[in-house]
């Protein structure tokens, strides 16, 4: 079984203050994209989370569910999401700034499509001011920014169930790095951990159809 | 009762001396049990002999050219409310003088205590002056008095001549005693009553054996309690205390500054505010207080107010984050018409301030409890604060019951529950209000084999189910359409993605198909990672 994915993992690129990008492959990918965003939260930081959407987000996608918040690990961290919804993009955007400036948050997620790279470079320092972490949640991928990091998330065929082959099991992601400053790009099957609520590299001796591609990591 | 002022024999409180007699004369006309009758009328058709209470046919009859309108009596209370409120310059407390059962409407007024507030003015004759004089300004034509009780104000602003309106200290019996028992602010059948005794004037009641009197005016009164004279005597002479309930609570805290030459623009106004603000911190900080809600109010020439309100997440007296909350909210809401002549910052609410002792290792989570409260308050002030929400757990079973949302101010954000301690697994996005499904399932009561939502067919790879879900039939439906039982599937497609599906109703054995009977139906209401 695979290590947790914890900054202490040298295969796995760690959360550092910063701003990234999370960009989903399909319309319907925006559930594993926040799963995979929310669960990287870092473990020992007791500040709260923050998201700002929009309305239009919010009629297609649905808002945060706090149980289900749970799952995806946010619990485990004794603090709760903020969720601030803004008419306009250029209100989320100097939401996120605020937020991420003011040290007040340990992540800030903003459902921002249009954003140039003088504004994302100001995001950027914002987040590193405020020792946090930015993440702009796309439905597609954007042009020039300053992201020092970009993934793109999709959902695949969850992982088989213990006890029952037809009801659908701990949920797998797949998420490649496309662009990362410094940083080779790569791919990388995940899955939740029952126990932690975090993700943790998937076992592929179960065959999950997945070919090599890039630097896919195969858990040790 | 049929009879009104006119029957009543109530003369009309002389004119006020501002004012002229130009324009054609007009009136308000209301509806009464009277008929439709002259509610207000402006000086050119008081000239022409028309009078308060006249029936607007009486009033055609003897002025053709009258103009009438409709009088909005509702309109012409929320006017008066609106005028209390920019009264507050000379006094925290401003009370409205609304029309009661026993007044009739058209003897409305201010009633404002100026203990000890006097000497900003230039004494009481000063403060009446300056009164008259901006309400003139203003557009609205006053009667001032001051006096030690509101009763004997109330007669004095009304009845006395231009220089008896400021009572002497312990003269009130005879400033009022050639004044009219109408001043009393009695009702009509107390009026009539007195009347037909041969009392014409308040000192007229002074030799008057008080047992008397009260049970006289209780014997013939026409309600139930007669002794209104004898209680109104008392409260104009201060031997009774009358209670004023101010139209706002007056705030403890407030700062005020007065301009010669009013502010004409946001600029003005933003440049007056520090120090404003810091005169507020000040007596705060001497008290160990904090202020939660601060309004500034613009008192501009016209008569009319203009406010802007913040609130704060924790109590706090520092001047620059109120500075930068009223930047966010936006000092250009403020509308300074043809100009603000004087502003306030007033603490609506304070709560005191306790200093922490904080160990070391709190005192990084101090540090981010109060920047996370610092966030809230700008984020609510510029967005609003519906805009800034948190979650907070709820013990319902229905999954969109099981948390709130509400404001995050003055509150901080609460943990999710842990999920150790459910381990029902619930969807990261939910749809509230849930989305209709076209689904289609190998049996009536299984899991759907395909669906339809959003005009997407999906086919089911796998699914796992059903949670059964009761509803919560204690809580009555406003639609009165009994809520049904729901069987929650979790689904995953062949695309891998994962949902939340439920049926809504059931195929039991009581379910004959008729078409009055609802179906079953399905539902989107999540969607998992």
């Amino acid at each position: 079984m695979s290590d947790l994915l914890d900054s202490s993992n040298d295969f796995w690129p760690a959360l550092a203050q910063g701003l990234e990008e999370v960009c989903v492959q399909g319309g319907r990918d925006m559930p594993a994209a926040l799963a995979f965003t929310l669960s990287r939260l870092p473990a020992g930081d007791r500040r709260p989370a923050a998201m700002a959407v929009g309305r239009l987000w919010q009629a297609e996608h649905g808002r945060p569910y706090g149980p289900g918040l749970a799952c995806a690990g946010l619990s485990s961290r004794r603090s709760g999401l903020l969720l601030i919804s803004g008419r306009t993009e250029a209100e989320m955007l100097w939401t996120m700034e605020q937020a991420l400036r003011s040290g007040a948050v340990s992540m800030m997620l903003g459902t921002v499509e249009n954003a140039s790279l003088a504004q994302t470079r100001r995001l950027e320092f914002a987040a590193r001011d405020g020792e946090a972490v930015g993440v702009l949640l796309r439905q597609t991928q954007g042009g020039l920014n300053a992201a020092r990091r970009r993934w793109r998330i999709s959902s695949i065929e969850s992982a088989p169930h213990d006890d029952d082959r037809r009801a659908p099991g701990r949920f797998r992601l797949r998420a490649e790095l496309t662009r990362g400053r410094q940083e080779r790009p790569g791919i990388w099957i995940l899955e939740q951990d029952d126990e932690t609520h975090r993700l943790r590299l998937a076992d592929r001796l179960a065959g999950d159809g997945q070919g090599e591609r890039g630097r896919t990591v195969v858990a040790a | 009762m049929t009879v009104r002022a006119n029957a009543a024999g109530r003369s009309s409180p002389p004119d006020p001396a501002q004012g002229s007699h130009d324009g054609p004369p007009f009136a308000l006309i209301a509806r009464t049990r009277r008929g439709a009758t002259i509610h207000a009328l402006n000086a050119a058709a008081r000239a022409a002999g028309l009078s308060r209470g006249q029936t607007q046919a009486d009033a055609r009859a003897m002025l053709p050219a009258l103009i009438c309108q409709p009088a909005d009596l509702a309109a012409d209370l929320r006017a008066l409310e609106a005028l209390a409120v920019w009264a507050e310059r000379w006094s925290p407390a401003v009370t409205v003088d609304a029309p009661s059962q026993e007044l009739p409407d058209g003897l409305e007024g201010l009633f404002l205590d100026v203990t000890g507030g006097t000497h900003l003015f230039g004494g009481e004759a000063g403060l009446l002056r300056q009164m008259e004089r901006r309400l003139a300004e203003a557009g609205a034509r006053s009667r001032t008095a001051v006096a030690e009780t509101p009763g004997a104000a109330w007669a004095l602003a009304r009845w006395s001549g231009e220089n008896g309106r400021i009572a002497p200290p312990g003269g009130l019996r005879e400033a009022l005693a050639d004044l009219p028992v109408e001043a009393l602010r009695i009702d009509d059948p107390t009026l009539r009553q007195a009347r037909r005794f041969g009392l014409k004037r308040i000192g007229d009641l002074y030799p008057m054996p008080r047992a008397g009197l009260a049970r006289r005016f209780q014997a013939n009164g026409a309600k139930g309690d007669g002794i209104g004279l004898v209680r109104r005597l008392d409260q104009a002479l201060g031997a009774t205390a009358e209670a004023l309930a101010p139209t706002r609570p007056p705030p403890r805290y407030r700062a005020w500054e007065a301009y010669a030459e009013p502010l004409g623009d946001t600029a003005g106004i933003e440049s007056r505010l520090p120090g404003l603000a810091a005169d507020l911190a000040r007596p705060l900080e001497k008290d160990g207080q904090g202020a939660r809600a601060l309004t500034l109010t613009g008192f501009r020439t016209d008569g009319l107010t203009t406010s802007l309100s913040i609130r704060l997440g924790l109590p706090g007296r520092d001047a620059d984050v109120w500075l930068r909350l009223f930047r966010e909210k936006g000092i250009e809401r403020l509308d300074p018409g043809f100009g603000i002549d004087a502003l306030m910052l007033s603490a609506d609410r304070v709560e005191p301030v306790r200093p922490h002792q904080v160990s070391t290792e709190d005192a990084d989570a101090a540090r981010h409890a109060e920047s996370l409260a610092g966030l809230v308050d700008r984020l609510s002030a510029r967005l609003g604060e519906e805009a800034v929400q948190t979650a907070e757990p709820h013990g319902s079973w229905l999954p969109e019951r099981a948390e709130r949302w509400r404001p995050a101010l003055g509150a901080p954000p609460t943990p999710s529950p842990d999920p150790a301690s459910d381990p029902r697994l619930r969807p990261i996005l939910m749809l509230d209000p849930p989305e209709p499904v076209e689904a289609i399932a190998e049996l009536p009561d299984g899991a759907p084999a395909q669906f339809t939502w959003r005009r997407v067919s999906r086919r089911v790879r796998r699914a796992d189910g059903p949670e059964r879900l009761s509803p919560e039939w204690w809580r009555p439906r406003p639609d009165d359409r009994q809520t049904r039982t729901r069987d929650y599937y979790r689904i995953e497609d062949d695309q891998g993605l994962r949902y939340w599906l439920f049926r809504e109703g059931l195929y039991g054995p009581d379910y004959t198909g008729r078409p009055e009977e609802r179906a079953p139906s399905w539902w989107m209401h999540g969607m998992f990672p």
